[in-house]
């Protein structure tokens, strides 16, 4: 019945494990579609006015007109050694333009679940407390907002409305290009580990809204599932225990009944950071976020399917390991969850 | 005469649910005196329970809704208190201990945590960092009994710091406490069990953990909702009995609900017997049983399997129990009562009062015709 820490490590290590057959699939799965679909890339690749010895040369370069499971062997293998290609027009590696562009994404997506979690599942709360009562009603109609705009518009009414009168910046991570190092791709860490705070303060302003986007979008997940839940804790025994110890109604609700309220919350939470990943590419376009999504989008119109491959590969690691670290809180929330 | 600890005047409760208005109790009155353990019996649905839960104001409002009365506890009539004061009430006021232990134990601490976090409110409390605005709640000493020491844990007196915080000598002290009242409940290991989740413990050893922790905070009365009705039947007998040694230990005062007549017998001093949201009898549990004044606890009384009954079938009750939503005018019982007489279906129906014919002065029955009671067969 007791669990151990080996067996936690056992079970994380399985579920890395499991990333390999998974990034296989999308990349089977990316790589026949597009190049199936579309027939001869060196068309657009070559440029509009190339002539046909150029188209030619082209095809030759990147090994068009050998079987596609020779070209797909080849990829694979590369891919394997750490050379994930290079953009077919600018010639630039793929992997140079995703390791500064993804934690960028990344810490978007961080700071958006951030808010989704101080602020949703509180929510979910207040909700489920007041159940039937005003306060019900006010969060959902708060919730049912988000949910119900489409992200496009959302966005822009905050970067167009809400962001010039709160005087909050919409445009880009920083206010000036940053002069100091950027060991992480990351705006606020980066700032931070400069020991740079005017930076990091202006960082964070930038982040506010295209996190507050991209949360506000989402949110109604979290504050719904913490409300059924909490519904379901609530009537409860352990919670009138709660009560009659004399703890406070703030302790009752918090410590007693949300942690075991939260186990659902958390398992949606791991499922969203793949629905909020593929929002980023309309809210970095519309605050110019210099992130993957803008990339994502990029490569897909150009016809760039390394790029498009790669995209993929790193959104399959992320939801992935989102959900891992889901299952690993869910099993820290829960103390009859075992690690298998 | 002794102030009562616990008062109950005319108290009617409502749940308005969809469907319509049930009736859980009316007109309920009872007092309890200090030190006196008082049982509370009655049939599935016929309010016990909404009277248990009442009392420290555990009710959700709504769906219940509380129509009329008072609950004085120690001076103070718990209905008028604000919201925000009902946790100043339990705990050290009024303990609790519910029919589910699977339930009633938080899944996700372990029974340390949990035992200790209604040690830390009552010191909180002992030490004033936190106000006591109901008047003369003073807990009883548990420590005047046998075996519990609390004396050296007085001299830290707890910030809530269970969160890993605090000194170690005050959690020392805490642990040292949490395990006094783990072996109050005769509970062997209480080291290993202290490191536990509930879901690693057996039904029987949670319940020992609920009363533990209902204890621990040293409440002036004990509310107990059936504490052994979801227990095997040995484990049963082996809580009752520690409940029993208990009593003697800590002189507590007990609300004691049950539907089983024998264990209310085993632990109670007086008994009321419910019937339809209304009480229809209460005194000494001794002369209820022997000379019961009103026809329903008769008719309960010669339900019950006598040992091994071979001379024919068990006599059941005729018809059932009214619906809380449409309970019968006048006398609730008068449908089923084999005494029953025109006068028995007006309103307002008999009330609760010195029976006819009993021998004890506090012994109370609802009914016109409790000295017919005998001729029952």
């Amino acid at each position: 019945m007791t669990r151990n820490n080996s067996d936690l490590i056992i079970f994380i290590g399985k579920r890395l494990l499991q990333l390999v057959p998974v990034i296989l699939g999308v990349v089977v799965i990316t790589f026949f579609f597009t190049h199936v679909a579309v027939q001869n890339p060196c068309a657009i690749w070559a440029g509009p006015h190339a002539t046909q010895d150029q188209i030619a040369a082209c095809r030759l370069k990147f090994g068009l007109d050998s079987p596609l499971t020779d070209q797909f062997w080849a990829y694979l293998s590369s891919l394997v050694t750490g050379d994930w290609g290079t953009n077919p027009t600018t010639e630039i590696p793929v992997l140079s333009t995703i390791s500064t562009a993804f934690p960028a994404t990344l810490e978007l997506v961080l700071a958006s679940l951030a808010i989704m979690t101080v602020l949703g599942i509180p929510l979910g709360v207040i909700a489920a407390n007041g159940a039937g009562r005003w306060a019900d009603h006010f969060v959902r109609t708060f919730y049912l907002s988000g949910w119900a705009t489409p992200t496009y518009l959302g966005a822009v009414i905050l970067a167009i409305g809400v962001g010039p009168v709160l005087g909050l910046p919409t445009k880009g991570d920083f206010s000036s290009t940053p002069t100091f190092p950027r060991p992480t791709h990351m705006s606020v860490v980066d700032a931070l580990l400069n020991l740079n705070l005017p930076a990091a303060g202006d960082a964070v302003l930038h982040l506010i809204l295209p996190a507050s986007a991209l949360a506000f979008l989402n949110l109604g997940i979290a504050t719904r599932m913490t409300r059924t839940s909490m519904l379901e804790v609530l009537p409860l025994d352990f919670v009138k225990t709660a009560r009659m110890k004399g703890l406070s109604e703030f302790r009752v609700l918090y410590k007693h009944a949300l942690r075991n309220a939260l186990i659902t919350t958390i398992t949606i939470l791991g499922l969203t950071a793949g629905v909020l990943l593929s929002g980023t590419v309309v809210i970095e376009n519309i605050f110019q976020w210099p992130g993957m999504g803008e990339y994502a989008f990029g490569a897909i119109t150009g016809y760039n399917f390394k790029g498009t491959i790669g995209v993929v590969i790193i959104f399959a690691i992320v939801v992935v390991i989102s959900n891992l670290i889901a299952d690993v809180l869910y099993g820290l929330l829960d103390p009859r969850v075992e690690w298998r | 005469m002794v102030e009562p600890l616990l008062a109950i005047e005319g108290l009617s409760i409502d749940y308005e649910v969809g469907s319509g208005t049930f009736h859980a109790l009316t007109d309920v009155s009872l007092t309890l005196v200090p030190g006196r353990v008082v049982g509370i019996v009655g049939e599935t649905g016929s309010g016990k329970s909404t009277l248990g839960h009442a009392i420290p104001r555990l009710l959700r409002e709504p769906p219940a809704r509380i129509r009329s009365g008072r609950i004085v506890f120690r001076g103070t009539d718990i209905l008028q208190l604000p919201r925000w004061k009902l946790p100043l009430l339990r705990g050290t006021g009024i303990g609790m201990i519910f029919q589910e232990p699977i339930n009633s134990l938080n899944p996700a601490y372990r029974i340390f945590d949990q035992v200790a976090e209604a040690v830390i409110v009552r010191k909180a409390r002992e030490s004033r960092a936190l106000p006591n605005p109901i008047r003369a709640v003073e807990p009883h000493d548990y420590s005047q009994g046998k075996p519990v020491k609390t004396g050296s844990a007085l001299l830290h007196p707890a910030i809530p710091s269970f969160l890993g915080g605090g000194s170690r000598i005050r959690r020392e002290a805490l642990r040292s406490e949490v395990l006094d009242y783990l072996k109050l409940v005769r509970i062997n290991d209480p080291e290993t069990i202290l490191e536990l989740y509930p879901h690693e413990l057996s039904g029987g050893m949670r319940q020992r953990i609920m009363i533990a922790m209902a204890l621990s905070a040293k409440p002036s009365l004990l509310i107990a909702d059936e504490p052994t009705s979801a227990l095997d039947i040995t484990i049963q007998a082996q809580v009752l009995t520690l409940m029993k040694e208990l009593m003697d230990e800590v002189r507590t005062s007990i609300l004691f609900i049950s539907h089983d007549l024998g264990v209310i017998a085993e632990m109670a001093d007086e008994v009321g017997v419910l019937y339809a949201g209304h009480l229809v009898e209460f005194g000494p549990v001794e002369e209820v049983y022997a000379a019961p004044r009103h026809p329903y606890t008769k008719l309960l009384l010669r339900s019950v399997p006598n040992r091994y009954k071979t001379d024919g079938p068990l006599p059941a009750l005729s018809g059932s129990v009214p619906s809380l939503a449409q309970i019968p005018p006048g006398c609730p019982f008068h449908p089923r009562c084999p005494l029953v007489r025109d006068v028995c279906e007006k309103d307002p129906g008999p009330v609760l009062q010195r029976a006819q014919g009993a021998a004890s002065p506090t012994h109370h029955a609802a009914c016109y015709f409790s000295e017919e009671v005998d001729t029952i067969a």
